[in-house]
């Protein structure tokens, strides 16, 4: 317990709200990515990735394993490095500054595939961190906002169980409504899904299907096609870190242009 | 043949006396031994961050590795006898046992909990990164903690092996448990039974300080049982 | 020795060097017999440990318990002091020492190689029994070789435990590096100041150990990348 009653550490990052481009720039695209591309090492992940997501978008992300359909989505908050061209989300270009990175980190939640919940903190505590940390909200407010939350994904009652304790798809509904607290306006799901029983697969759909009739602009990876056909705006597919087709849910599945991609849709549907 | 005569222990009321005393000492030292030991430790651990100096996380690697491979005797005499000289400066030499014990555990806990902490997923860092966590905070509340508990029974093992060391303190004089036996000893030359009575003091000390782990295991780390 | 190194720390220091350097072999001698004697008893009551013999089990239990549980000083004590003046007998140092150090190790390294032999995988014990092997022909053949990659890093690594051991048997008169280094600092003579003797001792135990925590961890990071 005593982790979590320590007083709040004072980040030495801590973006003004005065200067936050947000409200000016919204009218702008959330996410514009221009001829972006990353290595590992000598090996090219994405090759002159172009997209733009406008705000409101819910764009979902499929393709086969290692075509870096993840490694693009994790680049929108810098948890990987593009080395060429550039992103800018929600307004703000991602580089090295530190305080853009965390403008950026700020308004863009992400949900993992393995859920990634802190183990020693209980639901609660999980969700209430990132608010006292980096909004700086009280425990009192936090704790309401996180109760919001905690209910609109329907496991309000288990605020004080560890994360050990919940199953998968419980777990991954508190990893959303974690994302949800700092309130931001674009999400990312790195497969969601990916890691959970079969059975536990719909209740974390159901709660992504709400969250997208909320407007909330969302950007998917997933192999749940059902999911892509009921709330995506557009499909992309992507392949050897390129994307390969883009179109609305409709004729990306009844009416594919490319090869790769009817082959990949022949395999998974 | 076995002529065990350990009622010439008791029957002394000084030898009781001393004996108690000298389990005091030995307890009230290695704990404080301890604690320090685990904040030097701490500050051992995150002058080694990837963010600290190179000079100084050069130095914090330097220094634990010569204590880890130092024997604890020479550095308790190092510390009892020579620092005094070198600073011109004369102390206690329980204040010489408890600095020698405070550097030498000090550099076993770093490098246990620097192990535990390169264990720590990197799924958690990247979460804590993407919900706008500094640095500082992601060390602090999300990797330290978990660190500490997955090596704490590395910590405690580790602390209790320590603590059976802890009985050369009585070479440079200090008045500790292993320098009670001797005493009485000396007087009644009875020493198998003296020091069998002190091994016996010393494991039940050693399973003091287990159930005190144990205690403190559930109290700090309450997400671990459930696991 | 002394002569070689005249030239550049002086008499006095060449002949302070030598000498510890020349006391350091009772450290290694005594080292190396703790090792080897306490690896071999130690693998005894491994084997016994995980035997089928329900009493034989229980008997290694206890060894392992009671030294690991007795501390090292206390043993030095019981052996070197205890019993010749119980027994009315003499116990040469030496040998107080290395029986001590022994036991020691022993209770250790069979702790480790319990591990070691319990973290291989339970199937490989019923695969080898489907098989129709017997228990010594499983442990030999299947299990010892996937154990002995998994408690190499830490066997090297007590290693150092072991010489750090030794120079506690000062206490009862052996006549090891660390006895020497004392006599040398307690000698009152210009130049043999415990700062600046301790340290000297010091380094030597290092450039004893440190290659073996090292090799130990190499040999660990070896491991950990090869399993993955």
């Amino acid at each position: 317990m005593f982790w979590f009653c320590r007083t709040a550490v004072k980040g030495p990052y801590r973006v003004q709200k005065g200067n936050d481009m947000s409200e000016t720039v919204a009218a702008g695209p959330a996410v514009s990515i221009r001829s972006m591309s990353k290595w590992y090492g000598d090996f090219q992940v994405l090759k002159n990735i172009n997209l733009t997501v406008k705000f409101g978008e819910r764009v979902v992300i499929c393709g086969p394993s290692g075509s870096g359909k993840s490694t693009l989505i994790r680049c929108l908050n810098r948890l990987e490095v593009h080395q060429d061209g550039d992103i800018v989300v929600n307004g703000v270009e991602l580089t090295m500054d530190m305080k853009k990175v965390e403008a950026v980190r700020r308004e863009v939640g992400m949900v993992f595939q393995s859920f990634n919940l802190f183990p020693h903190l209980t639901v609660l505590q999980n969700c209430v961190l990132a608010q006292r940390r980096a909004l700086k909200r009280s425990k009192q407010e936090a704790t309401e906002v996180a109760m919001r939350f905690l209910t609109q994904v329907r496991i309000p009652e288990q605020r004080d169980k560890f994360p050990g304790q919940l199953s998968g798809g419980q777990q991954q509904r508190v990893a959303i409504a974690r994302a949800l607290c700092l309130e931001p306006k674009i999400m990312l799901f790195d497969e969601p899904t990916s890691a959970l029983d079969p059975e536990m697969v719909n209740e974390v759909l159901d709660t992504m299907v709400g969250m997208a009739k909320t407007g909330m602009t969302m950007l998917c990876v997933t192999h749940e096609m059902g999911f892509a056909r009921q709330v995506a705006d557009r499909v992309i597919f992507m392949d050897a870190g390129q994307i390969v087709e883009q179109n609305d849910p409709e004729s990306f599945f009844t009416n594919p242009q490319h090869e790769r991609t009817k082959a990949f849709l022949g395999q998974i549907l | 043949m076995f002529d065990f005569r350990f009622y010439e222990i008791w029957r002394e009321p000084e030898y009781i006396d001393r004996l108690l005393h000298g389990c005091l000492v030995s307890i009230e030292l290695s704990t404080a031994g301890g604690i320090l030991g685990m904040i030097l430790g701490l500050v051992l651990v995150s002058a080694q961050g990837k963010s600290s100096p190179k000079l100084l996380s050069g130095f914090a690697q330097g220094y634990i590795e010569t204590v880890r491979n130092t024997p604890f005797i020479v550095q308790l005499f190092f510390v009892a006898f020579g620092l005094p000289q070198l600073l011109h400066y004369r102390w206690s030499f329980e204040a010489s046992a408890l600095l020698a014990m405070t550097l030498n555990f000090s550099a076993y806990f770093a490098e246990v909990v620097r192990a535990g902490i390169s264990s720590i997923p990197t799924g958690q860092i990247e979460a804590a990164g993407s919900l706008c966590l500094t640095k500082r905070q992601i060390f602090l509340d999300i990797v330290l903690p978990q660190a500490l508990c997955n090596v704490y029974p590395s910590l405690t093992s580790q602390f209790v092996f320590l603590f059976l060391t802890t009985g050369l303190i009585s070479e440079i004089g200090v008045e500790d448990l292993t320098w009670a036996g001797r005493f009485v000893a000396d007087r009644n030359f009875r020493d198998f039974e003296v020091f069998i009575v002190l091994t016996v003091l010393y494991v039940a000390i050693v399973f003091g300080y287990k159930a005190i782990f144990n205690a403190l295991n559930r109290y700090a780390f309450p997400w671990r049982s459930i696991r | 020795m002394s002569a070689l190194l005249e030239p550049v720390f002086g008499p006095f220091y060449s002949n302070v060097i030598g000498t510890l350097v020349n006391a350091t072999q009772w450290t290694i001698y005594l080292s190396l017999t703790a090792f080897i004697g306490g690896g071999l008893i130690g693998l005894l009551f491994t084997i016994l440990k995980i035997s089928p013999i329900g009493w034989l089990r229980k008997v290694a239990t206890g060894y392992i318990w009671l030294f690991q549980a007795i501390p090292l000083l206390m043993l030095l004590f019981l052996i070197g002091l205890g019993i010749p003046s119980f027994f009315h007998i003499s116990v040469a140092p030496w040998v107080a020492a290395s029986v001590s150090l022994t036991l020691f190790t022993s209770a250790y390294m069979s702790e480790v190689w319990r591990g070691a032999l319990e973290s291989v995988a339970k199937g490989q014990w019923e695969g080898g029994r489907a098989l129709g092997l017997t228990f010594g022909e499983i442990l030999w053949f299947i299990v010892s070789p996937q154990a002995l990659r998994i408690a190499t890093p830490p066997t090297v690594g007590f290693m150092v435990q072991v010489i750090k051991g030794t120079s506690m048997a000062y206490i009862i008169d052996y006549n090891d590096l660390m006895r020497w280094g004392k006599k040398i600092a307690n000698s009152q003579l210009d130049g043999a100041e415990p700062y600046i003797i301790y340290p000297m001792v010091a380094l030597i135990y290092f450039c004893l150990c440190f290659p073996l925590s090292k090799w130990s961890k190499s040999l660990e990071k070896k491991m950990a990348t090869r399993s993955r």
